[in-house]
């Protein structure tokens, strides 16, 4: 491994200030030449508005940066940061499904015949040349949306490298990927750094690929750089006290009782994708009260439609679904709610909120029409309504100005206890839970993990979907893995490592592993 | 300094963020006024008039004598019954631009039922001739309803092109089966039932006994879009339709019932000017009421207190305006330019705003990291 | 029936599919970079004002058209300011824009012309008409061919134009990519916002043409409202051809045909009759792309099961 040079990129005593919010206070770093620096911290904490400006995405309010000794002026735009070697990685791939992996990578720079038309010959041949140079392996006539997730990134990265940057950004590049994709991606930085001796930035909140992969770590809290360490001299314990500020402890709240009676039964279940491709195929699946059924997988193998099609709002194309022995799968989301079944949806602001409503209407919602709050389902009383929507607020501590405040004023966490306290206070015996904690504080994750546990412990009978496999373990009292809309493998999460997972996760195995 | 005026200036801002909001945009349109008050004198004195004395002709032509009155409330409620129909399509997510044909129909049923049954009690004819057009007004938008629905076919462009549809069907008739023997009337039907016709509130002016019919109208639309459990599933599935189906409302049956009732109060619209004012169908029945109302609507974002208030404003300069093209001789479609001026800068509130807001902002921002750095050195 | 479809109609059918034509591949161009613009009905109709003012200010069919074209860059600029740099409602700045044009150019009219309803007179210098001997001689197609005016021929190069622009140009990649993904253009370091400015002025130009050849293709005259919801016809064209030129200009052809036909018809039926059927046609084309669309999606899925 070559040795680390001079600093390549400076920033000094950088300030960023958007509207209410000090993004960045004051920070002051210089990353060298030749090394994997990785930069760590918690949702909100500065790291992508820190990188942002160094890819110039925006302009610091306050502060200089520099690149290799250079003071960066004026107007600073993405195409001077890549003419300056600097290229970045977005955590939401920035590609046009329906062009062409050639069109993609060259996109903005594609060569031309006759001065006007699109040299396709051209463009092929320079992205295979690219592809070799870097050893990352693509198809330059493959349409981009038809690729999965992990070819996309490939794509991406190669767009990334198109003009020779020597300093790569790469936000959160792995939150998508299954684990063996993360190693190979983890291969590819390693080879870029000894290689073609480049500087990689990676940003992330999963310390154990900190550990892994970095020379250096940079750990950020509330804008501010808490301190840098070299990751050969630190632990993940370490890292995790200053990202926090605290050390954090899950208490184990689960009561140890066996599971009641079967509540969800679910029958050679089959679904389309919004694309009209199979989505799910034969998924068997039973959840009895009292336990929690997490489901994991890679983003796009069939949860959502599992979990549309259970709450009714996608139709079955075959099988069945019963929930207390009564045939469900034929019912309107509404009748399906009014059987106790509550949902809280993967994505709060399409499907679980109304963000332009207030918060009074966005907790009453399904109640609308009952004896509390309505004259014979017709005349809507609305102080009682507002009033019910002041108790809510106050047992899920949702920090707000007034129950009349819209919804799409609030934090991404108090979103988040506004679809929870709703869903959760309808009493269902079936609770179907799609990511609870995604783009959530730490703060909040525990109040979430913790109104979940309370709810399995009162005798609720509980499918949790997630990407994240951490929480699923710590939450679970039986894990499923699906891979391409099937069921590959069912465990007990005390059983079974992290890495035995992946492997069900990625199609490896077939269903029939332990139970 | 007089001290009530600072404490309510000071109450204004420490108001709660939905009255907010509202203060907000109350100013923004006054502003919107302005300009294209401003707008609109800047086109009169390139073109040579004297705009004070034109607007003087406006008020004076809208509300000057009683006649003028009444004809301006007439308005008021043609404007306003068009603007509610809008709007209560528009609060569950339809964009209903097909009122126009809604209205054509309603006042051609109502005017073949009130001529067809002449003899009969004039209560009888009254109601079946309103059943008739709010029966009218209401399958007619169902079609484009029905398409959007259960195929998610655009209703924008499908409504615009019923409008012309019924309106060349409705000449159809008029000039054809339905043509009246009448002397004087080129294109109309036969005049409804004699007594029938609604008694005038204020002699010679448009102004009927109709104004009722249209207050009863208005006042279920506002219990219905701001009190009723109904209007509140009707906002949630036009605020987010996907959200509003996963806590269980059915958001296509309510998409239908909303164009329904906006079709229905077309209708009534058309039987308002059958009954009110014409007492007979003619070709010439509307002149683009509804897109009139529909610009009400659209300004006061489908709020129908505020549709009201405004179906007011906009009579006066509707009815002052072509007193304005009699006596200063102003092509009254000044009011229109005027008009439309407001509703590019109320839609493009918003983003003026927020424009004008992050300018603020930005440099508000900058000033305090510069003081902030500036301690931090001393 | 042989006299019903005499070269007659296939020529009634040219005319009023033209300017359907220009407003449609204009507004397929703003449809690609994801406006949806229902405003070029306005446009059309000023448009059509403009071209009349022009030749008649000047007695040339050419400044009718800069001054068709040149109202076609304002309100292009007028709705991209709006809709992109504000961020407002398409559809309530398209509906709003249509209104002011009916007012404008109506006003116009009595403040300008001192005339109601219409204008029109000797000064107005119509279109040229082109007549190409050689295309004349062919049979039953040579009347179609030649001796059409300008505008119609620049409509029939336009349409293989602007396909080569879409599909095979880098400029139609990121006008495109504007439209499906701008964030991926603007990280590639352009601005998605010039393109659909780009897109916006173009639409208007070329709506404004098609007003300008309503005006001074076959009437020689100004009317009230003249365009009469033909804009909207365009845009469900583009619907219908999926924003692809050759496509959306059959569906235009498709359209005028029928008003042909329904022109034909007049001996037969009420005219208010014959007048009803592009509009309800439009309806029917519309659903029919739906349904098209969704046997497609079911056959695709049998397939892949």
């Amino acid at each position: 491994m070559p040795q680390p040079q001079s600093p390549i990129v400076e920033f000094s005593h950088v300030s960023m200030q958007y509207p209410g919010v000090l993004a960045n206070d004051d920070v002051s770093l210089s990353i060298k030449g030749g090394e994997v620096f990785a930069l760590v911290g918690e949702n909100g904490a500065g790291k992508s508005t820190l990188m942002n400006l160094l890819y110039g995405l925006q302009k610091p309010t306050l502060g200089s940066i520099l690149v290799r000794g250079q003071k960066i002026t004026g107007s600073y735009t993405p195409q001077k940061a890549m003419s300056l070697g600097i290229s970045m990685v977005h955590q939401h791939f920035k590609l046009v499904p329906s062009f062409t992996v050639s069109q993609n990578i060259l996109l903005g720079h594609e060569p031309r015949k006759a001065g006007l038309f699109y040299d396709q010959a051209q463009a092929d041949a320079l992205v295979r040349d690219l592809s070799a140079r870097y050893s990352l392996e693509v198809n330059p006539r493959d349409l981009v949306g038809e690729l999965s997730v992990g070819l996309q990134q490939r794509v991406e990265i190669l767009k990334a490298l198109r003009s020779g940057a020597d300093v790569l950004i790469l936000d959160e590049p792995t939150a998508v990927l299954t684990p063996q994709e993360t190693d190979e991606l983890f291969a590819v930085i390693r080879r870029m750094v000894s290689e073609r001796n480049m500087t990689v930035i990676l940003i992330t909140h999963k310390l154990p690929e900190v550990m892994r992969v970095s020379d250096r770590v940079g750990v950020m809290k509330r804008g501010k750089l808490v301190t840098v360490l070299d990751t050969a001299k630190t632990s993940e314990k370490e890292i995790a006290s200053l990202m926090v500020g605290r050390e954090v402890l899950f208490d184990e709240l689960r009561d140890e009782k066996p599971p009641g009676a079967e509540v969800l039964r679910v029958t050679d279940l089959q679904a389309l994708s919004d694309r009209s491709l199979p989505a799910l195929h034969d998924i068997d699946l039973a959840v009895r009260s009292g336990e929690i059924v997490g489901v994991c997988g890679i983003e796009g193998n069939g949860q959502t439609e599992l979990v549309e099609c259970l709450t009714g709002m996608r139709s079955l194309a075959g099988g069945s679904i019963l929930l207390n022995g009564e045939d469900i799968s034929r019912l309107l989301p509404g009748e399906i709610r009014a059987r106790g079944v509550s949902h809280i949806p993967e994505d709060r602001l399409r499907t679980g909120l109304s963000a332009k409503s207030s918060l009074t209407d966005n907790l009453l919602v399904g109640k609308q029409r009952s004896k509390d709050f309505s004259f014979l389902g017709i005349h809507l009383r609305r102080e009682q309504a507002r009033q019910y929507a002041r108790r809510l607020t106050e047992e899920f501590d949702i920090r707000t100005s007034g129950v009349d405040e819209m919804v799409s004023s609030l934090s991404g966490g108090n979103m988040q206890k506004v679809v929870i306290a709703r869903e959760f206070s309808f009493g269902s015996p079936l609770l179907i839970i799609s990511q609870p904690t995604r783009g959530v504080d730490i703060g909040a994750i525990e109040f979430i993990h913790e109104e979940i546990i309370r709810q399995r412990n009162k005798g609720c009978a509980i499918l949790l979907v997630s990407a994240d496999l951490d929480e699923l373990i710590r939450l679970s009292d039986r894990l499923v893995t699906l891979y391409e809309g099937r069921i590959t493998g069912r465990f007990d999460p005390g059983t079974i490592t992290r890495e035995e997972i992946g492997y069900y996760m990625t199609g490896g195995r077939q269903e029939g592993g332990p139970i | 300094m007089n001290t009530g005026f600072l404490q309510s200036l000071r109450a204004l801002t420490r108001l709660k963020p939905s009255q907010k909001l509202q203060r907000d945009y109350l100013l923004s349109l006054l502003a919107a006024l302005l300009v294209a008050f401003g707008l609109g004198c800047g086109i009169m004195l390139l073109c040579g008039y004297d705009p004070i004395k034109a607007f003087g002709v406006l008020f004076q032509g809208a509300l000057g004598t009683r006649i003028s009155f009444g004809n301006t409330m007439a308005k008021t409620v043609t404007l306003c019954l068009t603007g509610l129909a809008m709007s209560v399509a528009a609060k569950a997510g339809m964009f209903n631009v097909g009122g126009e044909g809604q209205l054509y129909l309603g006042a051609m049923a109502a005017a073949v039922v009130g001529a067809a049954l002449t003899g009969a009690p004039l209560w009888l004819v009254t109601l079946l001739a309103l059943g008739a057009a709010l029966a009218a007004g209401a399958l007619y938008a169902l079609i484009p309803a029905l398409l959007k629905v259960k195929w998610k076919v655009d209703e924008v462009i499908t409504t615009i092109m019923l409008n012309s549809a019924a309106i060349y069907f409705c000449s159809y008739l008029a000039n054809g089966p339905m043509k009246t023997g009448d002397r004087g009337i080129a294109s109309g039907t036969d005049a409804i039932a004699a007594g029938a016709a609604f008694a005038p509130l204020i002699k010679l002016s448009n102004l009927t006994t109709g104004l009722f019919y249209a207050a009863v109208a208005a006042f279920l639309c506002w219990y219905l879009m701001k009190r009723s459990t109904m209007g509140f599933e009707m906002k949630l599935t036009g605020e987010n339709d996907r959200f509003a189906r996963y806590g269980g409302i059915r958001t296509g049956r309510l998409m239908l019932w909303s164009m329904v009732i906006s079709g229905a109060l077309c209708g009534l619209v058309g039987m308002l000017e059958v009954f009110g004012l014409h007492k007979r169908f003619l070709v010439t029945i509307s002149n683009e009421f509804y897109f009139d109302g529909m610009l009400v609507a659209m300004i006061m974002r489908y709020n129908p207190f505020g549709t009201i208030l405004m179906s007011f404003f906009f009579a006066i300069l509707n009815i002052g305006g072509k007193s304005m093209e009699l006596k200063a001789g102003i092509s009254s479609e000044l009011i229109l330019i005027i008009q439309s001026i407001i509703i590019f800068f109320m839609a493009a509130e918003g983003g003026i705003r927020r424009m004008l807001g992050e300018k603020l902002a930005a440099r508000r921002a900058r000033r305090a990291a510069v003081k902030a750095g500036r301690e931090a050195k001393a | 029936m042989s006299e019903l479809f005499s070269t007659l109609l296939f020529q009634n059918t040219l005319r009023t599919a033209t300017p359907v034509v220009l407003a449609a591949l204009g507004c397929l161009l703003t449809q690609h970079v994801n406006i949806t613009n229902i405003g070029i009905e306005g446009m059309m109709l000023t448009g059509a004002f403009f071209a009349v003012l022009g030749s008649w200010l000047f007695g040339s069919w050419l400044m009718g058209l800069v001054f068709a074209m040149g109202a076609g860059v304002l309100l292009g600029l007028f709705y991209y300011v709006f809709v992109i740099k504000f961020g407002s409602d398409e559809f309530i700045i398209g509906v709003a824009l249509n209104i002011f044009a009916g007012g404008l150019t109506v006003f116009l009219l009595r403040t300008l012309f001192q005339v109601k309803g219409s204008f029109s007179g000797p000064g107005i210098v119509p279109l040229p008409t082109l007549t190409f001997p050689l295309l004349a001689k062919i049979p039953l197609l040579g009347p179609l061919l030649s001796g059409n005016t300008l505008l119609v021929y620049v409509s029939w190069l336009l349409v293989p134009l602007l396909w080569v622009m879409i599909y095979k140009t880098p400029l139609g990649f990121h006008l495109r990519a504007a439209g499906e993904y701008p964030e991926a253009l603007r990280s590639a370091g352009r601005n998605p916002n010039r393109m659909k400015c780009l897109a916006s002025v173009l639409c208007g130009m070329l709506s404004c043409l098609a007003g300008a050849h309503l005006s001074l293709g076959y009437l020689r005259m100004f009317a009230e409202n003249m365009s009469a919801a033909r804009g909207y016809v365009a845009f469900a064209c583009v619907i219908f051809g999926r924003g692809n030129p050759p496509l959306v200009f059959l569906a235009a052809l498709l359209f005028g045909f029928i008003d042909a036909l329904g022109l034909r018809l007049q001996k037969v039926l009420p005219s208010d009759l014959t007048s009803m059927a592009p509009y309800v046609v439009t309806v029917v084309m519309m659903v029919a792309v739906v349904l098209l669309e969704k046997r497609k999606k079911k056959r695709l899925a049998r397939l892949s099961r």
